[in-house]
């Protein structure tokens, strides 16, 4: 059982603050929503998680370790997965070569042993081509492993992007509006394939998204920024009901 | 003594700093280092000189015509190399002008050879300024007074007609732009028509002291980079004030230090500025959305 | 449709992987057979063929799979030459000591460089390598007590285990070097360094999101393609026998960074093509003075205009066709 913890994170841009004292904790197998109007901080917030902004004041936790000083790829080793709004595949290579470059930190061999391609070494790229097939699996792209990224449909493109991380022995998924450019039938693989994660790996998810439909048949709990200040937190029949939730959406008439 | 250093610096800087308004135009508003910026102004001035030798035109009739070639080889050059390269990479239009580069000192060498040419100057036998007892040479101030008019020109047009805002605009947000009725591939020739004006006043003014040969703006580029990176590759007077400081120190260093170091400053400067602040004394950081 | 055409290209792959054997074989053959049918000067331009396959085999790894640019090349290749003649006629070590010796110092070298410069976008690094090769010719000039400044190195030829090095010997030595940098290469590719290397080069932020640190990664390309120059640079002064800053300059790093772009940016077999294409071009033009210059770098723009795969890459087009 392991704890994300944000606390008192603030943002400060210059004369901007994008986040102002935002709390609020993620443990595994929970699915949390974060939600918002545009400008609300969402981004901003997984940049913080995920070591890419680093908080004015404040902390990101992850049980005792405290992750916001760390650089992105450090944050990435201690188990948190990051799924950006564009997949940034290498267009030119196949769904599984872009795999394999995501079992990079599973693969412990030195420099001097990949030149010389030593035994270790295929031992630990036939092993790490055997998680990989079983994500291809998992994601239910095991046809399309030779497919050029150039050649595949955006909603694929996104399941490789989501299997990237899967492949990093992650704790918690951080997911930047997953369904955005997605067809009705792939919103629904997406969400049930979310489910099934947090029911097979135990992961932590928090996802940030627009669609409440969406968001308030997957998630557990919702949380609501507005300006960078957190307004709600709980389930997502009363946050969607709670008054300055739907102010902040619709303005301050509604 | 120093004094002498310090104008024949600021003479030296402003030749840098002319090759080095004309990528910056071209940088700033198109994203492309034109790195063969050295040799197309190399090019126009062989013109010129192709004007004033066989042709017998006099300076006066000359230098404007070449300026105009100038200006047109830089549009053509845009046409045909630049505009295909749009949406590249940034590494692709980095080798597409350093090939560009090649082929026009090629081009040159073949049809101009490899011998030095004099290259005249209205101006070569006037006596210097004196300026407080320091003998300032006439082409000296010309040099300054053209840099100078250069860049205060170009500040004007680009912040105060509608096409240098046109121009500023394709470069900071083309999608809007276009919304606006700017049409980006014609920003960006008339970028590099500018690119090819500037370069060729520079090749011009570069050859009476330099003498023309096919070398003659090669060592000129490096050390025009080198003082738009101090300055900052982004501001029309950081490129300026950049290159001037970079002459002047290149003198002092040579007279003061050795002459090696002299010539190794341009590059000690390069790097430590761009380790410790890389958009230059004047630059602005660019940031970018994640 | 497109997903039926990848599988099936990857089926006609498999079949084809016999044919290139075959082809590479041959290749070999007649690399092994070449001294004893080539008079000295042909086997000259071969050898130095396999030189600057070797510095592009390197430069390949940095440019075309971490797609960083690099224009101090140059100087990397001259520092190894230096290091290994110094090595070898100053302080006596065994010839492929000091190459190796020579390399790894120069990889160090490549990485103090790179530390700073991989933090920089496109266009600054290139100025800042062409700065650092600009120095670093300019400290193997001013170095006098060391490397003989301006006045160059004259070379004894090559020893190694008592036995002095022919034309045809040190073409051997150039040989096995390049098949042991293809291989090494073509791992490093395939391997997890290579592919972090593409992520890196298509986004540094997904990089991160995958745990890979990407300035350790520019690093480590910048490092061993300094080494394989390095190692070349060995190989070339002992070809030439006389060795002089000049040698050395911009305009090298320049040609050097044409052979991979010309001959293909991202594959092994381009770095090849390039080094072949670089020696081979001015020997057909011998005579016309610009005309070699004028060659490259129109090929230069036309690859990035029309070409990106290069020469090797349009080679591989024709022959699926066949």
């Amino acid at each position: 059982m392991a704890r994300l913890s944000i606390e008192d994170v603030s943002v400060d841009f210059g004369g901007i603050h994008a986040l102002r004292d935002v709390s609020f904790e993620l443990e595994s197998g929970a699915i949390v929503g974060l939600i918002g109007p545009n400008g609300a901080g969402k981004s901003t917030l997984l940049n913080c998680v995920s070591g890419i902004a680093r908080p004015t004041r404040g902390r990101v936790r992850l049980d005792d370790a405290v992750l916001s000083a760390l650089p992105p790829a450090t944050v990435a080793g201690c188990g948190i997965g990051r799924v950006f709004q564009h997949p940034e595949l290498v267009i030119d290579l196949s769904v599984r070569e872009n795999l394999q470059i995501a079992c990079h930190r599973s693969l412990r061999y030195g420099l001097a042993s990949e030149f010389l391609k030593l035994p270790n070494v295929r031992s630990a790229e036939r092993a790490a081509a055997g998680r990989v097939d079983e994500v291809l699996e998992r994601l239910g792209l095991s046809d399309s492993g030779e497919v050029a990224i150039r050649n595949l449909p955006y909603g694929h493109r996104k399941l490789v992007d989501l299997g990237r991380a899967l492949l990093m022995d992650i704790k918690f998924l951080l997911l930047d509006e997953p369904i955005a450019g997605l067809n009705d039938a792939e919103v629904a693989r997406l969400r049930d394939l979310l489910l099934r994660l947090r029911q097979d790996l135990g992961l932590g998810i928090l996802v940030v998204e627009h669609n409440m439909p969406f968001v308030s048949r997957l998630c557990d709990r919702l949380v609501v920024l507005d300006l960078g200040q957190l307004i709600a937190n709980g389930a997502p029949a009363d946050v969607l009901r709670d008054p300055r939730v739907m102010a902040s959406y619709l303005g301050e008439d509604a | 003594m120093i004094a002498n250093l310090i104008v024949g610096g600021l003479a030296a800087g402003c030749l840098y700093a002319m090759v080095g308004i004309a990528i910056v135009i071209v940088l700033n508003i198109t994203d492309i280092a034109n790195f063969a910026q050295g040799e197309m102004a190399m090019v126009t001035t062989f013109f010129a000189y192709w004007l004033l030798d066989s042709v017998g035109l006099s300076w006066w009739q000359a230098v404007p015509i070449a300026i105009l070639f100038g200006t047109v080889q830089g549009v053509i050059i845009q046409q045909v190399v630049i505009r295909p390269l749009i949406g590249s990479p940034v590494l692709s239009a980095i080798i597409a002008t350093l090939g560009l580069n090649i082929v026009l000192n090629s081009v040159a060498g073949l049809i101009w050879g490899h011998q030095t040419y004099t290259f005249p100057s209205p101006f070569a036998f006037s006596a210097p300024f004196m300026l407080g007892g320091v003998p300032i040479p006439v082409d000296s101030v010309l040099n300054i007074a053209v840099g100078l008019s250069i860049v205060i020109a170009m500040t004007w047009f680009l912040r105060f007609t509608w096409i240098g805002l046109g121009l500023r605009a394709a470069s900071q947000n083309p999608t809007v732009a276009r919304m606006m009725g700017v049409s980006i591939s014609r920003s960006s020739a008339i970028a590099w028509g500018l690119g090819g004006l500037v370069g060729g006043i520079s090749g011009i003014l570069v050859a009476p002291s330099l003498f023309l040969d096919t070398n003659l703006m090669g060592a000129l580029l490096i050390k025009a980079f080198a003082g738009g990176v101090l300055g900052g590759l982004n501001s029309l007077i950081g490129v300026f004030l950049g290159c001037l400081s970079l002459g002047i120190a290149e003198n002092l260093v040579g007279a003061y230090v050795s002459p090696a170091f002299g010539e190794a400053i341009t590059f000690i400067i390069i790097i430590a500025v761009l380790i410790v602040r890389p958009e230059g004394v004047f630059g602005r950081v660019r940031a970018r959305k994640v | 449709m497109s997903a039926t055409v990848d599988i099936a290209r990857t089926q006609r792959h498999a079949a084809s992987v016999g044919v290139s054997r075959v082809l590479l074989g041959l290749c070999l053959a007649a690399a092994c057979v070449a001294p004893f049918v080539l008079n000295g000067y042909g086997l000259y331009i071969l050898t130095l063929t396999g030189v600057f396959a070797l510095v592009a085999l390197g430069l390949n790894l940095l440019t075309g799979y971490a797609g960083q640019i690099s224009l101090c090349h140059a100087a990397f290749f001259g520092v190894g030459a230096y290091a290994t003649a110094i090595l070898t006629q100053k302080a006596g070590f065994p010839y492929l000591l000091s190459i190796f010796v020579g390399g790894l110092l120069t990889a160090a070298v490549g990485a103090v460089v790179a530390v700073p410069a991989m933090r920089l976008k496109s266009l600054y690094l290139a100025i800042a390598t062409l700065g650092f090769g600009v120095v670093l010719q300019k400290i193997i000039f001013e170095w006098r007590s060391l490397t003989n400044g301006g006045g160059g190195l004259a070379l004894n030829p090559p020893v190694i285990a008592g036995y002095q090095l022919d034309a045809t010997g040190l073409y051997f030595l150039t040989l096995a070097l390049v098949i042991l940098g293809i291989w090494g290469a073509s791992n490093i590719s395939s391997g997890r360094t290579g592919r972090a290397l593409m992520i890196i080069k298509e986004s540094e932020i997904a990089a991160g999101a995958l745990g890979i640190q990407a300035a350790r990664y520019k690093v480590i390309a910048f490092a061993i393609s300094a080494f394989y120059a390095a190692v070349a640079g060995g190989l070339f002064a002992y070809l030439v026998r006389y060795i002089h800053p000049e040698n050395f300059s911009a305009g090298l790093s320049i040609a050097f960074l044409s052979m991979v772009v010309i001959g293909g940016l991202g594959t092994i077999g381009g770095s090849i093509v390039g080094a072949a294409f670089y020696v081979i071009v001015p020997e057909l033009l011998r005579g016309i003075k610009d005309a070699p210059g004028l060659v490259f770098g129109l090929l230069l723009v036309i690859v990035m205009v029309l070409m990106p795969q290069g020469l090797w890459g349009l080679a591989r087009r024709l022959g699926r066709r066949v």
